[in-house]
């Protein structure tokens, strides 16, 4: 293969022909706003959760957005839902609805 | 026997199939709401039956059921009507049947020959009697101009201080319709009985002269009185399954309130009874800022409690609310708008939460090593505004009182947030861990700066040892005491309610108390219990967050019009809130204590 001298971290990989979107776009359909995150990362830095343990929302909607599904349920269980994120959040996403959504797919 | 079959007439049968079957059903349910009812309530029922609550809830019932005093006080025309139709009528069966008592002589007679005395004894009356009849048509003039302001109503709200009447759905209107025709139909009845024999009072008599003059009122006497009773029949038959149940069920759901008999987290059978006493008067619909601010006019109470009832609850029914609690306030029935809402939610949404939550376990907090006396915990939303728990600070070292901060280090969620979305099982785990934290630390005061964790606190927490209150209380208290000094200066406050502070825990006084120690206060027009939300409630996850900041504007507008200089508020929700989208200046009562503290 050619080199092209660039590289693209792994975790940065979006593999659509092992991604499973039926999920996604069902949570998108709870709240539209998702499409407009930036990302910044303001959920994760308020989060309750997140002060005691190693649970970062903008990693897993992230995920959960480019079709990954792995370890989502175990994940999002941490979530209060305190709200903190939804007041935070500078896109105007409901944040805490998302988590409900989250919540709702994926469990069985 | 004898009475029965003297007395009896074809056109009873309508009504007496009507009046059978409307006793059979209440009976029916009413037995099996109560053998449904659980072990302790039951228990707290018989131990209440023959107490002083008994009494109290009879006046309640006169008062609330016949006059319906509450509804004056929201408008004196709308309390007219509902006065008119219930106490009226009330009066038309009492008055009817004691006329008949003088009329017979004091012989016993069936029902339907009170329901229909004026059939049976046409003739004019002289003295007593002819009281009696002015006095009935007296009444049913007063019941006619109720049913007249009720159609009034049906097409002008406005005109009764509602804005806005209640939809109804094909049912009530079918029996809504009943309703309306039983006081005409009654009335041409008995007028076309009086023209024929010259009786009756003002209203029948004049009346039924009248009609005697082009029309033959012999004929038409008994098609009538066939109209009259079947009218009757209609809605006696429509009743049990319409909202006119509420004229019924509100006897026992006002006793079971007196005896302290109210809906819990879960779904029981006390639940029947205050829903079915709901009358669908809509009074409700305006204190509503879903409906003031965002014209959402289909999930106010009266319609999630239309729905639980007839068993077609969706999901944005019920979890499109703020839980402000001000449409329980406006109730004239006094239903627990909030816990049941609660507990459909719970219903619905709970699920096992074994797994949940593992991490916790594991998680120290700061402990109480010093053995302080005092706990204070932040709560989430304060650490999202670190002026509190800053001035907090200060006014702790200030008073001298040793204190140990149980969350500084980051805390467990106290819970509420996520029961409010229905999870309790979750939020028993959290509650679970604070509860432990709480006993273990051996504080007899716990201080909260979060009025959302003060009242889980107090309602869920069980901690019988440990007082539990709001910063506000303690400030208060430090102010009392002497412990810090303040010095008054003639800035202008206003001041915002809270819904938990104030309509959920009855707090509204002590920072009234703290804001006229540091200045002036003065009072928005919607006060205390009926406070504004600031719309970013947590138990409404189905508007936007737009629209949430378009509620805070909305409601940030009656702080304007007092001309205060700095809205405080003691909520750090509320100051979120207001921080962005009011134009004064927006501040916690705890810094503004700490900022005039000498």
């Amino acid at each position: 293969m050619i080199n092209w001298n660039y590289q693209l971290l792994s975790s940065r990989h979006i593999d659509l022909n092992i991604g499973d979107f039926r999920k996604s776009i069902a949570i998108f359909s709870e709240d539209e706003r998702l499409r407009a995150c930036i990302g910044c990362g303001g959920c994760t830095g308020s989060c309750t959760a997140a002060a005691i343990t190693d649970f970062n929302f903008r990693k897993l909607h992230t995920l959960i957005r480019r079709g990954d599904y792995t370890n989502v349920k175990n994940e999002i269980d941490k979530c209060m839902l305190c709200g903190k994120c939804t007041i935070i959040c500078p896109r105007g996403i409901n944040t805490r609805k998302v988590v409900i959504a989250i919540k709702k797919y994926f469990t069985e | 026997m004898t009475h029965f079959t003297e007395y009896f007439r074809p056109f009873v049968i309508p009504f007496t199939i009507g009046a059978i079957f409307l006793f059979a059903v209440i009976i029916f349910k009413y037995a099996k709401w109560f053998v449904q009812l659980e072990k302790e309530d039951k228990k707290i029922f018989w131990k209440a039956l023959f107490s002083k609550a008994t009494p109290k809830a009879i006046v309640t019932i006169v008062k609330e059921s016949l006059i319906h005093i509450s509804i004056f006080k929201t408008n004196p025309l709308l309390g007219y009507m509902h006065c008119s139709l219930a106490f009226g009528w009330f009066l038309l069966i009492v008055v009817g049947w004691a006329d008949t008592f003088h009329l017979t002589d004091g012989e016993s007679a069936p029902l339907f020959v009170h329901i229909f005395a004026k059939y049976y004894f046409p003739h004019p009356q002289l003295g007593v009697g002819s009281v009696f009849a002015f006095l009935m048509d007296f009444i049913l003039l007063v019941v006619l101009s109720g049913v007249g302001l009720a159609m009034y109503k049906r097409f002008k709200s406005r005109a009764m201080g509602m804005k806005r009447a209640t939809k109804h759905f094909w049912g009530d209107k079918f029996a809504l319709a009943a309703l309306w025709w039983i006081f005409p139909t009654r009335l041409i009845a008995e007028s076309v009985t009086s023209g024929i024999y010259d009786s009756g009072s003002f209203l029948t008599n004049s009346i039924g002269l009248f009609m005697a003059k082009f029309l033959p009122l012999v004929d038409l006497q008994l098609p009538c009185w066939w109209i009259y009773s079947s009218v009757l029949a209609i809605f006696f038959i429509a009743l049990p399954f319409s909202r006119y149940m509420h004229i019924f069920t509100e006897i026992p759901h006002i006793l079971l309130k007196e005896y302290g008999i109210r809906p819990k987290e879960h779904i029981s059978s006390i639940d029947n009874f205050q829903i079915q006493s709901c009358s669908r008067c809509g009074i409700c619909i305006d204190p509503c800022q879903l409906q003031r601010d965002l014209n959402i006019n289909d999930v106010q109470s009266v319609y999630f409690i239309r729905d639980r009832r007839h068993k077609n609850l969706t999901n944005y029914v019920m979890n499109n609310c703020l839980m402000c609690g001000r449409c329980g306030v406006a109730c004239p029935v006094d239903i627990d708008m909030n816990t049941l809402r609660l507990n459909s939610r719970i219903d619905k949404f709970n699920s096992p939460a074994e797994h949940m939550y593992k991490f916790i376990e594991d998680f120290k907090p700061s402990l109480n090593s010093n053995k302080t006396k005092i706990g204070y915990f932040s709560g989430c939303m304060t650490m999202l505004t670190p002026a509190i728990i800053k001035s907090m600070k200060h006014i702790f070292s200030k008073s001298g009182d040793d204190y140990w901060f149980a969350d500084e280090n980051g805390g467990v969620c106290c819970g509420r947030p996520m029961k409010l979305s229905g999870e309790k099982d979750a939020a028993d785990k959290m509650i679970e861990f604070n509860k432990n934290l709480f006993l273990e630390s051996g504080i007899t005061t716990l201080v909260t700066s979060c009025p959302i964790c003060l009242k889980t606190f107090k309602e869920d927490y069980q901690l019988s040892h440990i007082e539990i209150i709001h910063h506000s209380q303690y400030i208060d208290r430090l102010i009392t005491e002497g412990k810090i000094k303040i010095a008054k200066k003639d800035t202008v406050f206003t001041y915002h309610d809270p819904c938990e502070l104030g309509r959920g825990s009855n707090i509204y006084d002590e920072p009234r108390s703290i804001i006229n120690k540091i200045g002036k206060l003065v009072e928005p027009e919607e006060t205390k219990n009926k406070s504004l939300c600031c719309g970013f409630s947590l138990a409404n996850n189905h508007i936007t967050f737009v629209q949430k900041q378009t509620i805070a504007q909305s409601a940030s507008k009656i702080f304007d019009k007092t001309g205060a200089e700095i809205l405080v508020t003691s909520c750090p929700l509320c100051k979120v809130a207001f921080k962005n989208n009011a134009k004064l200046l927006v501040k916690d009562i705890s810094e503004c204590v700490a900022s005039q503290m000498i």
